[in-house]
This record gives C-alpha cells, structure tokens and sequence, in this order.
C-alpha cells in the first residue's frame, strides 16, 4: 500500500466547527485565541479597502482629531477580526453569512491592543428555502486587554444542519 | 478648540463635513474594486477568519451539496470594501464610527468580481460636542451586472467646517 493510501485508510479526521443542533438559545462561547492588533494590520487593512479616513494612516491627523496614542485601529479591522475569532465556533460549518444589525462600537481600539470575542446564541430556527440549513443569531462582544468592551453586534448565519453531513 | 491643535483641514477636502450632507440625497462613488484572491484570501486570514470556503478552491470544487462551487469573498469583507468605496466622501471627516446597522450580504461576490458603492444620506442628528454631529448613512454595494450584493446602515460622528474647516471654510 502506498503512503497516502495507507494515510487515508488510518487517519480519522480532526473536526472543526459546529452544526446548528449544536445552538441552543442561550449557549455562550469563549471563542479561541484572541489576537493582537498591530499598526501594520490596521494599516494594511485601511489602504486595501480604500478607506481614506487618513486619521488611520496619519498620526499627526489621528492626534489633531483627538486619539492620544498614535492612529486608532480602523473600526472595520475591529470588526472583522472579531468576526474572525468567532468563525471556527459558530460558522465554519458551513452556510453564507446573512446580515449584522445592531453593530455598536465601543472604546477606540490602539495598536498593541489584545481583541478576545465571546458570542451567545439569541436565536434559531429551521430556513423554509433550505432544508439542510437552519438560521442562527448570535450577539458577539469584542473586549480588549482591559476588559473594555470594543464591539458588539448580532449576526445571522445559514448554518448546515446536522442531517445533511456527508452529503 | 484646543490652542495647540495642529491644522489638518488642508490635507482632505473641503466638501465634505457635517454642513455639506442633505438627508435624502444619494450619491454615486467614483471609483469601484474588483475584489482580487489576493484581497479576499489575504484579509480572511488576516483577520483569523477559518471558514475555508474563503481559501480552499479545491474543497470548494470538489464539495457535493455546497452553496457554491468556488471560493467566496468573506462577507465582511465586501462590506468593508463598500464603506471603503465611500469612505473618502462620507468619511474623510469623521471622527468617530459610531454604529452599523441592517447590514446585508444578498447576493455572493466571487474574486474577479467588481463593487461600485452608492450612499444615501438618511438622519443628520446633534452630538454630545459642539464641533460634530452625527450622519447616518445607508451604503449601497452593486457589482458588475448591478446587482444588489451589500447594504449598510452606518452612523459616524463627523466634523463641522465650522469647528474644523481651517483657512477652506
């Protein structure tokens, strides 16, 4: 037998994600690893998305307008990344993102600043179009490294049911 | 005003603070993206996105019972390359983004695709400061063949040209 064949016949699969029996209302998340913002990120992320609010390229603009330690992390990055670190808990397994509403920013966001996310389920329900999806909300909060809330918004997701693994 | 505030206004426009917006009007941006591989896998992964139907092609092919039958841009994504889009009229000025609201992803944007940005202009309201006020706007994303694939509400707290305007007012 050779190499991959053997490997392919031994190895059992590590899983990720979750389906939508896995979301009771109610149901909270302490989603993984958290992630520190870097001045490279925010501004990276700024001039690709064509964000020209130069108080998050411009030091000397981001002071005039206020912010104490050097340019704010763009608020999408804030998102975004938050969003991120919620993906492998509550929508890996597979179904479109749908819609936000209800996104509130909160304290400004620094680079060197350390984002960690929690969610908990607010609703679901089976989708009348797609019967192996359902649609889920959560309500997802950023904090930062002090503990001060930097996001919050509810998100909905079509999400795989369990019944249609393996198709 | 602070006295050792330094005087920016020369670096942006002078067209777009808190005075110059009109509830009810709709604006049409200059300049669309098309959304490249290099956008989309670069800025999921940035952002610890592990869904792999943003970076798996192969997966994505090979996958029965799938939505799609390629890679898909992170909706966050197309979101933000909309607001970017509109960023350098309604967002040149501002200060603060405050909130989003209503945001929804209706139709799927594919790498190759392009996004062209539309604004409405909904509420102008009163901050807590004298010198900005807050906008609401509601952000339009259509691609190529016009279809409808982002909507946004987003409230900012904007300058005032009176506060800010410099020598340009």
């Amino acid at each position: 037998m050779d190499t991959v064949e053997d490997l392919k016949s031994r190895a059992r699969l590590w899983p990720r994600g979750n389906t939508f029996e896995d979301f009771s209302i109610g149901r909270a998340f302490t989603h993984h690893w958290g992630r520190t913002l870097t001045e490279a990120d925010s501004t990276l992320f700024t001039t690709l998305t064509l964000h020209y609010n130069p108080q998050y390229f411009n030091a000397e603009i981001a002071a005039a307008n206020g912010y104490d330690r050097g340019c704010p992390v763009n608020p999408l990055l804030v998102f975004n990344t938050v969003f991120g670190l919620s993906v492998e808990d509550l929508s890996e397994g597979g179904g479109p993102f749908l819609g936000v509403d209800k996104c509130v920013y909160g304290a400004p966001v620094y680079p060197g600043d350390t984002l960690t996310a929690e969610s908990e389920v607010i609703a679901a329900r089976e989708s009348d179009k797609r019967p192996d999806f359902g649609i889920v909300t959560w309500a997802t909060r950023g904090v930062n490294q002090h503990g001060q809330e930097v996001i919050r918004f509810r998100r909905s997701n079509l999400v795989r049911r369990l019944k249609s693994q393996g198709d | 005003m602070t006295p050792d505030r330094i005087d920016t206004s020369a670096l942006t426009s002078s067209v777009n603070y808190f005075e110059d917006f009109t509830e009810g009007d709709v604006w049409r941006h200059a300049r669309g993206k098309t959304v490249t591989e290099m956008d989309n896998v670069l800025l999921t992964n940035l952002v610890l996105n592990t869904a792999e139907g943003h970076f798996n092609e192969d997966r994505m092919q090979k996958a029965g019972g799938g939505i799609f039958s390629q890679r898909v841009v992170f909706g966050g994504i197309n979101l933000s390359f909309v607001i970017g889009l509109a960023a350098q009229d309604t967002g040149e000025q501002v200060i603060a983004e405050l909130e989003m609201d209503k945001v929804r992803l209706r139709h799927p944007v594919f790498h190759g695709d392009t996004l062209y940005a539309f604004t409405e202009v909904v509420e102008k309201t009163a901050s807590d400061r004298d010198d900005a006020g807050c906008v609401r706007f509601r952000h339009y994303g259509i691609n190529q063949d016009d279809k409808l694939c982002v909507e946004a509400e987003r409230v900012v707290l904007m300058k005032k040209r009176a506060g800010w305007g410099g020598a340009a007012a």
